[in-house]
C-alpha cells in the first residue's frame, strides 16, 4: 500500500519533471514542446553509456546528460521553432513533433528496441519508509521534483529573468518594444528546459530502464499533469504530477496494469472536462479579440 | 495556352479524377497483377485516412492524431462482427458508427483547451489502443491479433478478391466526392474563416466548437471506413498495426500531399505506400524518416504537393477575366430595403480589465433608423464598446438590449445571429476566398445550405448557392467592387478590403451594423461614396454605428454623435451641438488651446 504510494509519487516526479520542462517552454515562447520527454529519453540512453561504457560517477553523467539535453534543446528551437515563428504558420505542434519522432528513430538505431538498465544507485538496495519500499533513484526523483518545482516557481515570479519570461508570454510585441530580446529568450527556454530533462535522466533510468519508445507515454502524462496543474503554474505541475501518478499506480495494483492508461485517460478526459484551467489557473489573459 | 478564369471556375473538373477512379476500379479487367492491385488497396486505405485528417487538421486546423486508433475502432468492430457472420453492410456500418462515437467523446474533450490538448487527447488515444485490446482478448484476440475473420458476404453474396477490390475502390471514389462536396460548400468555406480567424467566423454567427467538432466527425467516419475494409483485407488484423507509427505514416501523408486538400490526400498516400512503407530494407530507419518527413515537410512545403499544382495551374494555364455575371450585377435596392433596423440602449455599462477601467457608466442609444457617430482618441473605449455590444467581452456592470433582448450574456455568434453585424479595425478577409465567397459566407449561418445537403448535392444546393452569390454580386456593385468578385479577397488593398467587409456586413440581413473606423485607409473620392452609401441604408431603415476618427465624415452623416474619453461619455448631441462643445476640443486638442478658443 505505502510501496504503492511511493511508486505512483516517483513516476509522478517524473511527470512533473517533464510538465515543469513543458512549462518553462510555454512562459518563455507559448509554445509546446512535444519533443520534451523524447529529450529524456534520449537522456536516459546516454546515462546508461555514461556508466557501463565509460564508468563514469553518477554526478559527472548527470551534468553530460544536462549538456546533451541542453544542445538538442537549443538546436530544437533554431530548427523547429524560429523558422516558423519568421514565416508566420503555427506548425510547431508537427515540427516538435517531428524532432521527437527522430530522437526516437535515432534511439531505435544506436541502441536498438531492448530497454536497457542503468547501474546507478544500485548499492542502497532497496529502503524502507514509512513502513513502504522504495528505491534511492525514486526517493531522489521527489527530492529533485520538489526543488526543480519551487525552483522555476521562486525564478519566474520572483527574479528579473522569470519575470521577463512571463511579461512575454503574456504579449510578445510589448515586450520587445521594451527591450526585451525575444529570440534569446526563446532559445534560452530551450536550453534550460532540455538542461532539466537531460540533468534527471539518469535517475529517471533507474526507474524506468532506457528504451526507444519511453517518450511517447511520458509526453501525454506530462500534458495531462500540465492540464490538471494548470497551464504555466509550476506549483500545479508538483500537485498533479502526484496525483496523476498514484493514481496510476493504484490502478494498476488494483485492477490490473491495463488499466493503468485507461485510467489516466478517463482522468484526462474528466480534466479537460471539467476542469479545463487546471487547478492553479493563473486566470485567463484577457486578450484585446479585434 | 490558356483558359480563362470563367471556364477554370466552372467547368467541371470533378470528372477528371472521378474518369481516374473509374479506370482504376477497371484495372483487374485489364489484367493488372494481384500485387499492384494490393497497392492500390493500401493506398485507397491510407488516403481515406489521410482525408479525414486533412479535413481535421488542414482545414479546421485542430491536429488529430487519433486517426490511426480509429482506424483500429472500424477494423476491430468489423472483424468481430464479421466472426459472428454479419453481413458486410452491418459490420460497415457499424464500424463507421463506432469510430463516430469514439471520435465524440475524444473531440469534445480535446476541444476544450485549443489546439494541443487535442493532439495530446488523440496521441493519447493511439497509446491505449494495445492496452483495449488486450483487456478484451477473448473477442478480440489480444496482443497476438484476431484470426479467422471470413471474406465480406455482400447482402448474402460471397464477396472475390476482385469483388473485395471493386468494394475499395468505390468506397474511396464515394467517401472522397462527399468530403469534396462538404468542404467547397459554405460549410467547407465556414472552416476556412475559422481557421484563419475564429473571431470572425463567430462575428459570422458560426459557433467555433460546433464547426471543430462537425469537421472532426466528418474525418472520423472515413478513418472508420478505412480499418472496416482493412479488416477484411487478410483477414487478420493485430494491434501493431495500429501504433503511433501508423499515426506519424498518416500525417507524413496528409503534410506531402498538402494538409488544405482533398485529392492531395490521394497523392501523399500514393508516395507514403509507394515510398517509404514499401522499402523494407530501410526498416530500422523508418522512424527517422518519418520524423524528417514532418520537421522539413511542415518547415518548407507547407501547403504540400496541392499548393504546389493549384500555384502554377493559376498562374500558367488560367487568363484572369471578369466573369459575365459579375459583369452584369447591378446594385440592388432591393436588397437594402429589406434591412429593417432595430434600437439598441446601453445603459450604466462598467467594463474593467483587472484594475484598468475601460468604460465607466456608458449610457447610449442607437435609435433605429438613425446613424450614430462614436468618436474619441485613441484608447477611450470606442472599439472595447462595440467589442462588448457584439459578444466578445463580458460586461462588468450594465445591459445592453437590443429591440428589448438582453445582449449582454450572449455568445459572440449568438449576437451575430440575433442581428448585429460588424466591421473590424483592421479588415479581416480570410485566405484562400474570392471576394463573392467572403460576402456569401455571411448568409450561410442564418440561412444557408444544410450539411446533407451540401453533402449529397441535393437539388435545393445549387439553388440556393447561386441565389447567394447573385446577393453577394448585388452588395459588390452596390460598394462598386463586383468586378473584383472572383480574385482573391485577401490579396486586394486595404481600402477595398475595408468596402468588402462592409458589403459582408450588410449581407447578414443585420439589424445592428457596427462600422469600425471604415473611412480610414479610403482616399476622398471612396469616402465620399462611402458617407453616401450610410445614408442610403439609413434611409431603408437600417440602423448605423459608426465608430471614426474621420471628424468630418462623421459629422457629415451621423444623426446622433456620442464622444467618449476616458471610457466615459463626456459629450453628446446632434453633429452641431457636438462640434461646438468646449469638452470635445479639449478631448482632441488639450485644455490650453480650448482656453485660447474661447
Amino acid at each position: 500500500m505505502i510501496t504503492t504510494l511511493w511508486a505512483g509519487l516517483s513516476i509522478g516526479a517524473v511527470y512533473a519533471l517533464v510538465a515543469i520542462a513543458y512549462n518553462i517552454v510555454f512562459v518563455g515562447t507559448r509554445v509546446f514542446n512535444f519533443a520534451q520527454a523524447y529529450i529524456l529519453m534520449i537522456g536516459t540512453f546516454i546515462a546508461v553509456e555514461a556508466a557501463t561504457r565509460f564508468n563514469l560517477p553518477l554526478i559527472v553523467a548527470i551534468v553530460v546528460c544536462a549538456a546533451a539535453g541542453a544542445l538538442i534543446g537549443a538546436v530544437e528551437e533554431i530548427v523547429a521553432v524560429r523558422r516558423l515563428a519568421r514565416t508566420g504558420s503555427h506548425n510547431e505542434l508537427v515540427t516538435t513533433l517531428g524532432i521527437g519522432v527522430i530522437l526516437s528513430g535515432i534511439a531505435l538505431l544506436v541502441w536498438g528496441s531492448e530497454p536497457r538498465s542503468v547501474p546507478y544507485l544500485k548499492e542502497f538496495g532497496v529502503l524502507e519508509v514509512l513502513g513502504g519500499r522504495i528505491t534511492m533513484g525514486e526517493l531522489l526523483l521527489i527530492v529533485v521534483a520538489l526543488v526543480a518545482g519551487v525552483g522555476a516557481w521562486v525564478l519566474s515570479t520572483r527574479t528579473s529573468i522569470g519575470l521577463t519570461a512571463l511579461a512575454t508570454s503574456e504579449d510578445r510585441d510589448a515586450a520587445m518594444l521594451r527591450g526585451i530580446n525575444v529570440r534569446w529568450l526563446a532559445t534560452g527556454a530551450f536550453t534550460l528546459a532540455g538542461a532539466l530533462v537531460g540533468a534527471v535522466a539518469p535517475l529517471v533510468a533507474t526507474k524506468t530502464y532506457a528504451t526507444y519508445h519511453l517518450g511517447e507515454g511520458l509526453a501525454v502524462k506530462a500534458f495531462l499533469v500540465l492540464a490538471l496543474g494548470g497551464f504555466g503554474s509550476f506549483l500545479g505541475a508538483l500537485l498533479a504530477g502526484s496525483i496523476v501518478g498514484v493514481l496510476e499506480m493504484f490502478a494498476a495494483r488494483y485492477l490490473g496494469s491495463e488499466w493503468q492508461n485507461i485510467t489516466v485517460f478517463v482522468l484526462l478526459l474528466i480534466v479537460l472536462l471539467v476542469l479545463p484551467h487546471g487547478l492553479f489557473s493563473r486566470g485567463k489573459a484577457q486578450e484585446r479579440v479585434v | 495556352m490558356r483558359i480563362g478564369l470563367r471556364r477554370y471556375l466552372t467547368a467541371p473538373f470533378w470528372i477528371i479524377p472521378l474518369v481516374g477512379a473509374l479506370i482504376v476500379l477497371a484495372l483487374p479487367l485489364l489484367g493488372a497483377a494481384p500485387a499492384v492491385l494490393r497497392v492500390i488497396v493500401s493506398i485507397c486505405l491510407l488516403a481515406l485516412l489521410v482525408v479525414g485528417l486533412n479535413v481535421t487538421f488542414g482545414y479546421s486546423g485542430e491536429l488529430a492524431l487519433g486517426q490511426s486508433a480509429l482506424y483500429a475502432v472500424g477494423a476491430y468492430v468489423a472483424g468481430y462482427l464479421a466472426i459472428q457472420k454479419f453481413d458486410l453492410s452491418v459490420t460497415f456500418f457499424v464500424a463507421l458508427m463506432s469510430a463516430a462515437v469514439v471520435g465524440l467523446l475524444t473531440g469534445v474533450p480535446g476541444l476544450r483547451l485549443g489546439s494541443w490538448s487535442m493532439a495530446m487527447v488523440t496521441f493519447f488515444l493511439v497509446l491505449l489502443v494495445p492496452d483495449v485490446v488486450t483487456l478484451l482478448t477473448e473477442q478480440l484476440g489480444g496482443p497476438s491479433g484476431l484470426t479467422g475473420i471470413p471474406l465480406p458476404v455482400l447482402f448474402g453474396a460471397k464477396l472475390t478478391t476482385a469483388g473485395y477490390y471493386s468494394l475499395v475502390v468505390t468506397v474511396t471514389i464515394v467517401f472522397f466526392a462527399a468530403v469534396r462536396n462538404f468542404i467547397v460548400s459554405p460549410h467547407g468555406q465556414a472552416l476556412r474563416v475559422m481557421h484563419e480567424s475564429p473571431v470572425l467566423a463567430r462575428s459570422l454567427g458560426f459557433s467555433v466548437t460546433r464547426l471543430k467538432l462537425t469537421a472532426y466527425l466528418i474525418g472520423a467516419i472515413p478513418a472508420g471506413a478505412a480499418g472496416a475494409l482493412f479488416a477484411y483485407q487478410d483477414g487478420y488484423i493485430s494491434p501493431t498495426s495500429f501504433g503511433l507509427s501508423m499515426a506519424i505514416v498518416i500525417l507524413a501523408g496528409s503534410i506531402i500531399g498538402g494538409s488544405a486538400s482533398i485529392y492531395g490526400a490521394l497523392v501523399g498516400a500514393a508516395i507514403m505506400v509507394i515510398g517509404p512503407l514499401r522499402a523494407t530494407g530501410v526498416q530500422q530507419f523508418s522512424l527517422i524518416i518519418f520524423g524528417l518527413l514532418l520537421l522539413l515537410g511542415a518547415l518548407f512545403f507547407s501547403g504540400g504537393i496541392a499548393q504546389l499544382f493549384r500555384t502554377l495551374v493559376r498562374r500558367y494555364l488560367v487568363r484572369d477575366e471578369v466573369l459575365p455575371d459579375a459583369q452584369a450585377a447591378v446594385p440592388s435596392d432591393e436588397l437594402i430595403s429589406r434591412l429593417r433596423g432595430e434600437t439598441l440602449v446601453v445603459e450604466q455599462l462598467v467594463k474593467r480589465f483587472g484594475g484598468n477601467t475601460a468604460l465607466d457608466d456608458v449610457s447610449v442609444t442607437f435609435a433605429a433608423g438613425t446613424v450614430t457617430g462614436l468618436i474619441g482618441p485613441n484608447g477611450s473605449g470606442k472599439t472595447t464598446l462595440l467589442n462588448i455590444v457584439s459578444g466578445f467581452y463580458r460586461p462588468t456592470a450594465g445591459s445592453i438590449r437590443l429591440e428589448g433582448d438582453d445582449l449582454g450574456s450572449l455568445q459572440p455568434h449568438q449576437v451575430a445571429r440575433r442581428g448585429v453585424a460588424r466591421t473590424f479595425q483592421t479588415p479581416v478577409i480570410p485566405k484562400g476566398l474570392t471576394a463573392a465567397e467572403s460576402v456569401a459566407i455571411a448568409m450561410q449561418s442564418a440561412h444557408g445550405v444544410s450539411l446533407p445537403a451540401a453533402v449529397l448535392r441535393l437539388p435545393g444546393y445549387r439553388r440556393t448557392i447561386r441565389r447567394h452569390r447573385q446577393e453577394a454580386l448585388e452588395l459588390l456593385a452596390l460598394l462598386d467592387i463586383a468586378h473584383l468578385a472572383d480574385v482573391d479577397a485577401s490579396a486586394l488593398p486595404l481600402g477595398t478590403r475595408r468596402l468588402l467587409e462592409v458589403a459582408r456586413a450588410l449581407a447578414a440581413d443585420a439589424k445592428l451594423i457596427l462600422l469600425d473606423e471604415p473611412a480610414s485607409g479610403l482616399d476622398q473620392g471612396e469616402v465620399e461614396e462611402l458617407a453616401n452609401l450610410i445614408r442610403k441604408l439609413r434611409a431603408s431603415g437600417a440602423t448605423i454605428v459608426l465608430v471614426e476618427h474621420n471628424f468630418e465624415m462623421v459629422m457629415s452623416v451621423a444623426d446622433h454623435v456620442y464622444v467618449l474619453d476616458t471610457g466615459r461619455i463626456v459629450s453628446s448631441g446632434d453633429p452641431d451641438q457636438v462640434r461646438n462643445d468646449p469638452r470635445v476640443t479639449e478631448v482632441y486638442l488639450g485644455t490650453a488651446f480650448a482656453e485660447k478658443e474661447q
